[in-house]
């Protein structure tokens, strides 16, 4: 009945796109499956040797990042200091770190010749279970401080003032206030940090030290580019899918219920009480991180001290693929940002219903769908539907949007629908009695959302603006991006002219976050 | 913003669906059609005698173009793909949407001669392990001993998802033959790690990350004419070298048949064959050319050439993968 309302039929528009084309996708792939080949597959050893792998340092991974993230949370949420700022900021950019640039820049701490090794006198085992986790973590670790960061904004301030006359000390303040909020962002956090590893593709095979370590991605890859085989790429899309998806089913079985709380009141904010206790505690923890993420970033920037870095910003050729980059990702960023919105708003007025909230969570469960799919095989998918149409490949672009519009969806969901349940649970009473629906509301929500909605757009179209894989199955000189720039530098010998350009991307998407969440997100957004 | 760009990303496509429509469209891998690779020069000088356009639609790898035809099938915009190569021929002929060529291969200089009706080799190259002479006082002297030498790191390129990689894979199986699965349980023992693509492992190696990588052995002449390097070497390999043969082949719809068979005639022309080594860093496949730089080192001889009949590779190939995934897991 709620969902009826007429104001709300851009919204059902825009999910019945989302799904009306994902499952034409994976319909499409599945056309060329015969599921009665795949009894050999399933007794394949490899691969269950693989899923095994996979779990397992998905899940290491994860727990990490997230084990990691929860004290440096804490303390750039109560301290203030010179750096803070810019450390967000790079939090921000790196998970869009090109997976070869990150590898060397690792491979320039850690390696056989690297700084660790000039520093301690011996070297690190880096190839193996320990260079994976360590990747994983430079690329997870920040992503999970920026989401655990928004859950401490939706901490009333009129609680931090009663902690502070109580006179709560840091660790008091974490134990009776902050866990409650963190607590439940952690199970999503882990969930997708874990997809987030369980397919990552060219990390775990460089740094993996052999097919040992190997992921179920590797296979998908294997079947679908260098065999053409439809049906064994479509199995193993399912096997992941499923695997995925049990998991996310057990997570959120015995996750905490999202309860949200009312009060968004901003006011000065109060202090806890800071011994030297947690004085130590939040510089060893700075240190930790600090020293686990930094050194990489460092290793990567370097070139921007060469005289190469500058020649290379004379190319016009990379300020072509700049502008491919930007017109994909731009357009993608939009695209995720209409589709989360449309599933939040058919998803916030059903929430705390008594029949609605399975609704609500299938809902959102549908957006994360995505992140269990890999971008290839739902690229190849649609590539088939529209042939399948007659639309023909000149389209090309506009199924890279799609495809990176739709990948980079759970993220924007993350970041807006907390806000936006806030909001529905405060005034709902109001917005009922007194008929605010559509755009009025919109109007009046937009100052308290606005930060949430630059932090999603943000998001989306870094990653869009990171994104190989999907581009460069439908490449065409049209559509050379940043990313495919460097990888065709670094694939003809130029390896330090690929670094350069790897500064410009991540200066690109550094300036491009900062730009979106204070330009949208106003001047008081949290970093 | 995001919608002004909209609007001239629509304005955009509009107008490149505009294009000639006496456009050559040749699917081929990135680093060919990139600035400096022979793209551009091969495309100048064709346009020059063919009044007509070339647009390089270009691939992320060899492997690339025949899976986007393979998903494109006879619907496809090419009319010419560039940078098959002997391994995956096979299957693109399985295709059947290739056309033969009707061009002259006689004076094809690869090792055994070339008679094949869909496809003209255009490049040809030999894998070879590349080490750093400043660092590695003793280099290997054949396959055999980067196989035995404990002391060497070693990194390849992971045979199911890269040429070379591939190529690795073959050189073994013709080396070794029904010993190879001894062969990789030896060489996993010194393997620093197997990457995704060359690339990875190429950069990993200049980063000093291990002794030898597998590379081509024309590899030390790109670091000596463009950087004035030369403390790359290929290391030499007794055994014999494996070859690497890039083909072009044209497609039976192929919106532009004359032009297409023009361009397979052109790709043995002296006016293409010059554009590959110093831009491909590959061998030409005919004599009439200009000499190569003397960064190049000879062409190793046919009694040192290795290669499987294709046949055998587009058979045993899932086979010999498995076999080696069997060996470096155990």
């Amino acid at each position: 009945m709620l969902l009826r309302a007429s104001y709300l039929r851009p919204a059902w528009l825009g999910v019945c796109a989302y799904w009306l084309i994902a499952i034409a996708a994976l319909l499409a792939l599945l056309s060329y499956a015969s599921p009665s080949s795949w009894s050999v597959f399933l007794t394949d050893p490899y691969i269950w040797r693989l899923l095994r792998f996979s779990f397992w340092q998905a899940s290491l991974s994860a727990l990490l990042s997230t084990v990691l993230a929860l004290p440096v949370a804490s303390c750039l949420f109560h301290r203030r200091f010179l750096g803070r700022n810019l450390l967000l900021n790079l939090f921000a950019v790196s998970m869009v770190v090109p997976t070869i640039v990150a590898i060397l820049g690792i491979v320039v701490v850690y390696g056989r010749h690297g700084w660790f090794t000039s520093v301690f006198g011996v070297s690190f085992p880096l190839y193996g279970l320990p260079g994976i986790l360590l990747a994983h973590v430079f690329f997870n670790m920040p992503l999970a401080v920026r989401v655990l960061m928004q859950t401490y904004s939706l901490i009333p301030d009129g609680q931090w003032r009663l902690a502070s006359q109580f006179g709560f000390n840091r660790w008091q303040g974490y134990r009776l206030i902050e866990w409650h909020y963190v607590k439940k962002a952690l199970p999503g956090l882990f969930l997708l940090i874990f997809m987030l590893c369980f397919s990552s593709f060219a990390v775990i095979l460089s740094l993996g030290g052999g097919p040992r370590s190997s992921t179920l991605e590797v296979a998908i890859y294997q079947a679908l580019r260098f065999e053409f085989d439809l049906n064994k790429a479509s199995y193993l899309a399912l096997l992941q899918i499923l695997v995925c998806s049990t998991l996310a089913m057990l997570v959120y079985r015995f996750a905490p219920k999202v309860v949200q709380d009312v009060s968004v009141f901003r006011g000065v904010s109060a202090r806890l009480r800071s011994g030297r206790l947690s004085l130590l505690i939040d510089a060893c923890v700075l240190l930790v991180v600090g020293l686990w993420v930094l050194p990489p970033f460092l290793a990567i920037l370097m070139p921007i001290a060469s005289a190469l870095f500058w020649q290379t910003m004379l190319e016009p050729a990379l300020w072509w693929s700049v502008w491919h980059s930007l017109r994909i990702a731009l357009p993608a960023g939009v695209l995720a940002l209409g589709l989360a919105l449309s599933i939040a708003a058919l998803a916030r007025p059903v929430r705390w219903r008594d029949w609605g909230e399975r609704w609500a969570d299938g809902l959102e469960q549908s957006g994360n769908l995505v992140l269990m799919i890999p971008g290839m095989v739902l690229a190849t998918g649609l590539f088939i539907v529209f042939r399948a149409l007659g639309i023909g490949i000149s389209n090309a672009y506009w199924i890279v949007v799609w495809v990176n519009g739709v990948m980079a969806l759970p993220f924007v969901l993350r970041a807006i629908l907390p806000s936006v349940y806030q909001q529905e649970r405060r005034y709902r009473v109001l917005y009922e009695q007194f008929n605010i629906v559509g755009w009025s509301r919109v109007v009046l929500e937009w100052p308290v959302l606005r930060g949430a909605i630059a932090q999603g757009l943000a998001y989306a179209v870094l990653l869009s603006l990171g994104d190989l894989g999907v581009v460069a199955l439908f490449g065409s000189k049209g559509l050379q991006t940043l990313p495919m720039y460097l990888f065709q530098l670094i694939g003809a010998y130029r390896v330090e002219q690929g670094g350069c350009v790897a500064v410009v991307l991540i200066g690109l998407c550094a300036v491009l976050f900062y730009g979106i969440t204070r330009g949208i997100g106003g001047r008081r957004a949290e970093l | 913003m995001s919608f002004k760009s909209l609007l001239l990303a629509t304005s955009a496509l509009a107008f490149s669906s505009l294009a000639n429509a006496n456009t050559l469209n040749v699917y081929t891998y990135d680093s060919f059609a990139s600035d400096w690779g022979p793209g551009p020069k091969v495309k100048e000088r064709f346009e020059a005698q063919c009044d007509c356009d070339v647009n390089f639609v270009a691939l992320d790898s060899s492997v690339g173009i025949l899976s986007r035809v393979q998903l494109e099938g006879s619907d496809s915009q090419a009319d010419v793909l560039l940078g098959l190569d002997l391994n995956v021929m096979q299957a693109a002929q399985k295709t059947g949407l290739l056309a033969p060529h009707g061009v002259d291969t006689s004076t094809v200089t690869t090792p055994d001669g070339w008679q094949d009706d869909y496809f003209v080799p255009f490049d040809q190259g030999y894998f070879a392990f590349i080490y750093n002479s400043d660092t590695l006082e003793t280099p290997p002297t054949s396959l055999k001993e980067v196989v035995e030498n404990q002391d060497l790191r070693v990194i390849y390129q992971d045979p199911r998802t890269s040429t070379p990689g591939l190529g690795l894979l073959l050189w073994m199986k013709s080396v070794y033959g029904e010993q190879a699965d001894q062969a990789w349980e030896t060489l996993a023992k010194h393997t620093v790690t197997v990457t995704k693509g060359w690339s990875d492992s190429y950069s990993m190696f200049l980063k000093g990350e291990a002794d030898v990588v597998l590379s081509y052995t024309t590899s030390p002449a790109y670091h000596i004419v463009a950087e004035g390097e030369d403390k790359y070497k290929a290391a030499a390999a007794s055994e014999g070298y494996y070859a690497q043969i890039e083909v072009a082949a044209m497609l039976d719809n192929a919106p532009h048949p004359d032009l297409a068979k023009q361009f397979m005639a052109f790709v043995l022309t002296p006016e293409f064959q010059n554009t590959i080594a110093t831009g491909n860093w590959m061998y030409p496949v005919t004599d009439n050319v200009e000499p190569l730089p003397a960064a190049f080192a000879d062409l190793p001889s046919a009694g040192q050439v290795l290669t499987l009949p294709i046949e055998q590779v587009a058979d045993k190939r899932k086979a010999w993968v498995n076999e080696w995934l069997d060996a470096t897991t155990r």
